[in-house]
């Protein structure tokens, strides 16, 4: 009798979950739908070839690839090449610098250690538009906007990089210190101790810093405007194809701009097919252990 | 292989905490010295600081007639195994030993070598292509043990090595590493709580509580003249029994009268308490468990009850208290035990101990020191 009555409540509670379970996975396709709806708009956009400009239908009624060819016959290479230094360029700069940062933090001990932290994390809770204005006054000065823009980004992208260490030295604070110390008293320097002993097993936090590192300016538009200041030898591709949606240029450029999204999604899209597994390792491994 | 000398060593911690007061020891060339102590201690904080992982607040550390405060551990010329093993876990076992050797650009050919020649040893030459985390704890401790073994280093530091394995393994690591010390020919310093370990081990055992050095000395030495009641507390198993009672001096016969009971002080004791001109008086009392015997009720023994008997295999571990309610724990070989004595030790039973001068221990109450000291 007891055994049956405990059986029926397993059933019922393996029911209730197959339930809640159902209820929570049809929700969830619901909102992926909701979110790829802009995406598959745009990717379906790309391809319309019978007017150039806004309709009230999503799916063309002439299919082809005029929009990508179109697009590199503009200034969009030089765009996308300006982003794609710029984005490089910050993602090594940054990563070093993120994560010598970090490891330094993690690692040593030093006098206003626990001070300078605060104040980095007072800093990072002002917005950096307000860094704008001496920004650019600052780079005018040195010759690095307008044309110039490209390292005038770089030097801004970079610049405030040990800024971000929080989640990285979360991470290399899980690692355990007595591999740094066996590693030194093995022969080697603190250099070689971060990249052959640390690194390695901080893999997924150092992929998360180079994708965010790669991402930040890959996808700006504010700085790159603000510094770049309407010429196109120094725009990036935000701020270029930006300009093809004011209200005289819409019609025109509108099928030709959603190409361009699409080219300026697929490395990102790439990358992060691939490094999906490190980076949300990266995220919740700096997040949980830190 | 080399001396290591520590003169007036001391360390701080910036947060004023003094972890090791003036700390002053030798350990020659090839000779194996334990550090051993409470947890808190200092014990680890000095090995750390011979390593060089620690900063020295004050004193200075030579390692073969060199002084080494300023040095990195990489330029001090040592090897160590850490507690928690400290393997490198993105590496195989090969390359974790191979490691410190890459490090100084040896031939790859004579790191082969001396990497299997380690393993061989150790009896790890079938793991060498596996990871660390595909490894048993002791398989682990042997790596750990060879990667220091290739370094071919001058002294070898041991940070409670064995402490992570258990009772069963730790007891074949420690015939290993006696093994291994005979094979290195090197000098050791090795750092543990477990007073077993210290005793087997060590050729002298320094002995640690709250930053200060207690007693250097051989085991034997530290076992039959401990220097305070703190050593004779800390070194063997079980525990020395202690106690206050007096010390009284008749017809040049010192006599010591626990619980009611007068028992003299003869043999070698009695003259060494003479020696000193030990003066009578109050005194705390120290007997070890394997020395109180049980005895037939009479003038010389004391009466008890049993609390608790533990069954240890070849000896008994009696519990007992006195009729002033004093808790004694009696150490008995069953072999030396009838089967009829055996059953009467029960709780509650009644029985009767007694001691001899000779194994009498003598500590100033006040001062905890030895009075023969």
């Amino acid at each position: 009798m007891k055994e049956k009555k405990t059986m029926k409540r397993h059933m019922g509670l393996r029911a209730t979950n197959a339930i809640s379970n159902s209820v929570i996975h049809v929700l969830l396709v619901i909102i992926s739908i909701i979110w790829l709806i802009p995406f598959v708009c745009i990717v379906l956009q790309s391809f319309r070839m019978e007017l150039t400009g806004q309709v009230g239908y999503v799916i063309p009624k002439q299919w082809g690839f005029g929009n990508y060819i179109s697009l590199f016959k503009t200034d969009f290479t030089r765009w996308y090449i300006n982003t794609f230094i710029i984005a490089l360029v910050n993602a090594a700069l940054q990563t070093v610098i993120v994560l010598c940062m970090s490891y330094t933090l993690s690692r040593f001990r030093f006098k206003m250690r626990g001070a300078l932290m605060r104040f980095m994390m007072i800093l990072g809770l002002f917005p950096g538009m307000l860094t704008m204005i001496i920004l650019y006054r600052v780079l005018k000065d040195l010759g690095l906007t307008e044309s110039n823009a490209v390292p005038g980004l770089i030097l801004v992208y970079v610049a405030s990089s040990g800024m971000g260490y929080y989640v990285s030295k979360g991470f290399f604070d899980t690692i355990p210190k007595s591999l740094d110390e066996a590693a030194r008293v093995d022969g080697a320097t603190r250099m070689q101790v971060l990249f052959k002993i640390i690194l390695p097993l901080a893999k997924p936090i150092v992929i998360y810093t180079i994708l965010t590192a790669f991402m930040a300016p890959w996808g700006d538009y504010v700085f790159a405007r603000y510094i770049s200041f309407n010429n196109p030898v120094g725009m990036n591709v935000a701020v270029g194809m930006y300009n093809w949606l004011t209200i005289d240029q819409i019609n025109k450029n509108y099928t030709m701009f959603c190409a361009g999204g699409v080219v300026v999604a697929i490395p990102v899209t790439i990358l992060f097919m691939c490094l999906q597994r490190y980076y949300v390792e990266g995220v919740t491994g700096g997040a949980v252990k830190g | 292989m080399a001396s290591v000398k520590l003169t007036k060593v001391k360390k701080i911690y910036d947060n004023n905490v003094v972890a090791v007061h003036d700390f002053d020891l030798e350990i020659r060339d090839k000779e194996f010295v334990v550090f051993v102590g409470p947890s808190g201690c200092g014990k680890s904080t000095t090995l750390r600081m011979i390593a060089g992982l620690e900063e020295i607040s004050e004193g200075t550390i030579e390692i073969d007639g060199e002084v080494v405060n300023d040095l990195q551990p990489k330029d001090r010329n040592i090897a160590m195994v850490f507690q928690n093993y400290a393997l490198y876990p993105h590496m195989s076992v090969y390359d974790n030993i191979a490691f410190s050797l890459r490090l100084q650009k040896v031939p790859e050919d004579e790191i082969y070598a001396r990497v299997t020649n380690a393993a061989e040893i150790l009896g790890i030459t079938d793991y060498l292509l596996r990871k660390p985390r595909a490894l048993s704890g002791g398989q682990r401790q042997r790596v750990a043990i060879g990667r220091a073994m290739v370094r071919n280093s001058k002294v070898f530091l041991m940070d409670e090595p064995l402490s992570n394995l258990d009772a069963k393994l730790r007891n074949q690591m420690r015939a290993e590493i006696i093994l291994l010390r005979q094979k290195l020919d090197t000098t050791f310093v090795y750092v543990t709580h477990d007073q077993t370990e210290a005793m087997t081990l060590g050729d002298r055992i320094v002995i640690m509580k709250d930053g200060y050095i207690q007693q250097v000395g051989t085991p034997t030495e530290v076992f039959e003249m401990p220097k305070n009641l703190f050593v004779a507390g800390f070194i063997g198993a079980p525990q020395m029994n202690m106690f206050e009672t007096d010390l009284t001096l008749e017809n040049g016969v010192y006599y010591v009268k626990p619980f009611g009971v007068k028992l003299p002080v003869d043999g070698e004791k009695g003259a060494a308490l003479a020696a000193k001109n030990a003066r009578p008086g109050h005194v705390t009392l120290g007997v070890r468990p394997e020395h109180v015997v049980l005895a037939e009720p009479g003038e010389n023994a004391i009466a008890c009850t049993l609390e608790v008997n533990e069954m240890m295999g070849s000896e008994l571990h009696l519990h007992v208290y006195t009729e002033d309610e004093t808790r004694l724990v009696v150490r008995v070989p069953t072999i030396r035990l009838d089967e009829q004595t055996r059953k009467c030790l029960v709780a509650g039973a009644k029985v009767y101990i007694t001691f001899e001068g000779k194994v009498m221990h003598f500590f100033d109450p006040e001062t905890t020191e030895n009075l023969l000291n």
